[in-house]
């Protein structure tokens, strides 16, 4: 008798320990690191079209020198910051990346209304390519940023509610993430200069 | 009262067989290969573009999928696009390759949504070449039956040497897995249904049945490979037993077994997903996703 109420006892203890969310919670972290390496690639691709692009609107478009400059400065700026692991535990560091790229959106948004100036630079194929892949590369950022904001309420949902809190503050003691905030840079409509 | 326990679990079982529904509010339900919402299309160039793209599945694997609505209702196409692609998953699973042409009527957009896997060999650049020179065109001038047909063949054209459908085994093993699980849930069902029977005839008899059956199904059903859903079923027949004591101490006349319901719960996850089609009437997405590529333009 005493050796079944120790195996009854044994299988309510395993059942326990799948049930406090031990492995659920890392699995959901894991899924936001990996919806984050997609938010970064995504931005990392955009970077990378910038030179093309600055290039082809020079060739045509010499008198907006202060346009393409702050797309330039923009850039160092989002090239500059250092990314590690540890950037989605801090929300500062979230909000300084989220910055840094929306300052960079604005640029960009400011060139592209600019180049409808030239008639020219408007026919260039090659011109009318880089836009077609900056539009296909902004709009997968705005996928990337949706599908970490998701992941990220999957993940802090998880180690907030009953009985993973209880797990999550003894054992694993992971932090709460930062979502993107709706981006402001990007709304700002370009100011005219007269 | 007794058969109200039983109830209670047929109950449980069922509601959970409904839980796994998205909000799906925005994409329509996905008719076919050709899902012309905006009557764009004469009869005849649906049946053949159907037809043409049924053959091209058959022998690339490639899914590719023709959408038009009549109105974006205020959003914009690539967030509608995007939407579709995740509610209809076109393309297989493990390779992404799904094209989902999109065309709003009323606010004159068309899009090109690309799989994650066919992004190499049809880019941005080119889907927006489709668009701007083959589709846009003849929209522009009203023939939109070869507007989108000739969009559909340069599709095909450009994604055609990316992907090989897969031998005929493949597909006979995907199904094989499948059944398994299938044959775990009735084994599942089962067993809940004598244990509830043997349970309301004698107590001990309930207990037997409940710890000897739910293990037994889930051992014959699974095999070796998903042993951890074995584990669950088994779990859930120990809380079905833990149950029943319970139940013991606050109501002396008892009722035995029981419980099993907890081990169920879980193996409705693992169910979803998967099934692939194989051509002929029935047609749905294999499981492919979108990141956002593509492109979009006015006509």
């Amino acid at each position: 008798m005493k050796r079944t109420l120790f195996a009854v006892f044994g299988l309510f203890l395993i059942s326990l320990i799948t049930g406090c969310g031990y492995n659920s919670m890392q699995a959901n972290e894991e899924a936001v690191i990996a919806a984050w390496g997609n938010v970064e690639s995504t931005y990392q691709r955009r970077n990378d079209l910038i030179p093309n692009l600055v290039e082809v609107v020079k060739g045509y478009a010499k008198h907006e020198s202060d346009t393409l400059k702050a797309v330039t400065d923009a850039r160092a700026r989002v090239g500059s910051m250092q990314l590690n692991k540890d950037l989605i535990n801090d929300p500062a560091a979230i909000n300084k990346f989220q910055q840094n790229q929306g300052e960079l959106s604005s640029a960009l948004s400011r060139l592209m209304v600019v180049a409808e100036n030239y008639p020219d630079l408007k026919a260039n194929q090659n011109f009318l390519d880089l836009q077609k892949q900056l539009e296909g590369t902004e709009n997968r950022i705005n996928v990337a940023r949706e599908r970490y904001n998701k992941a990220v309420q999957v993940f802090n949902t998880s180690i907030r509610t009953f009985p993973n809190s209880l797990t999550n503050s003894i054992l694993l003691h992971l932090k709460r993430k930062e979502p993107f905030k709706a981006e402001e840079g990007a709304k700002v409509a370009p100011k005219v200069k007269f | 009262m007794r058969f109200l326990y039983l109830k209670l679990l047929i109950t449980l079982l069922l509601s959970l067989l409904v839980v796994q529904s998205a909000f799906t509010l925005e994409a329509p339900p996905l008719k076919g290969r050709v899902n012309d919402y905006a009557s764009m299309l004469s009869p005849a160039a649906a049946r053949s573009i159907e037809a043409k793209l049924a053959a091209f599945e058959q022998e690339t694997s490639n899914q590719v999928v023709l959408l038009t609505i009549n109105s974006l209702e205020g959003d914009t196409i690539e967030a509608f696009a995007i939407r579709v692609g995740e509610a209809w998953k076109i393309g297989q699973k493990d390779k992404g390759n799904g094209v989902l042409l999109i065309l709003a009527k009323k606010e004159r957009k068309i899009r090109i949504e690309v799989g994650t896997g066919l992004q190499g060999a049809l880019p941005d650049i080119t889907a927006g070449q489709i668009i701007r020179n083959v589709i846009a065109p003849s929209l522009r001038a009203g023939d939109s039956d070869k507007g989108i047909s000739s969009g559909i063949s340069a599709i095909i054209d450009a994604t055609k040497g990316e992907f090989k459908a897969p031998a005929v085994a493949g597909k006979a093993a995907k199904n094989k897995k499948s059944n398994k699980y299938g044959t775990f849930i009735a084994l599942l069902v089962v067993g809940t249904i004598i244990t509830a029977m043997a349970a309301s005839s004698s107590r001990t008899a309930g207990i037997m049945a409940g710890g000897v059956s739910l293990p037994a199904a889930a051992g014959i059903g699974l095999g070796a490979v998903l042993w951890k859903l074995g584990i669950l079923a088994i779990l859930g027949g120990a809380a079905g037993f833990v149950l029943y004591l319970l139940m013991k101490l606050f109501n002396a006349s008892g009722r035995g077994g029981g419980g099993s319901g907890w081990g169920g719960p879980t193996i409705f996850y693992g169910g979803g997903g998967g099934g692939s089609s194989s051509g002929g009437d029935s047609f749905s997405g294999g499981g492919g996703d979108f990141d956002g590529g593509g492109s979009s333009d006015d006509w």
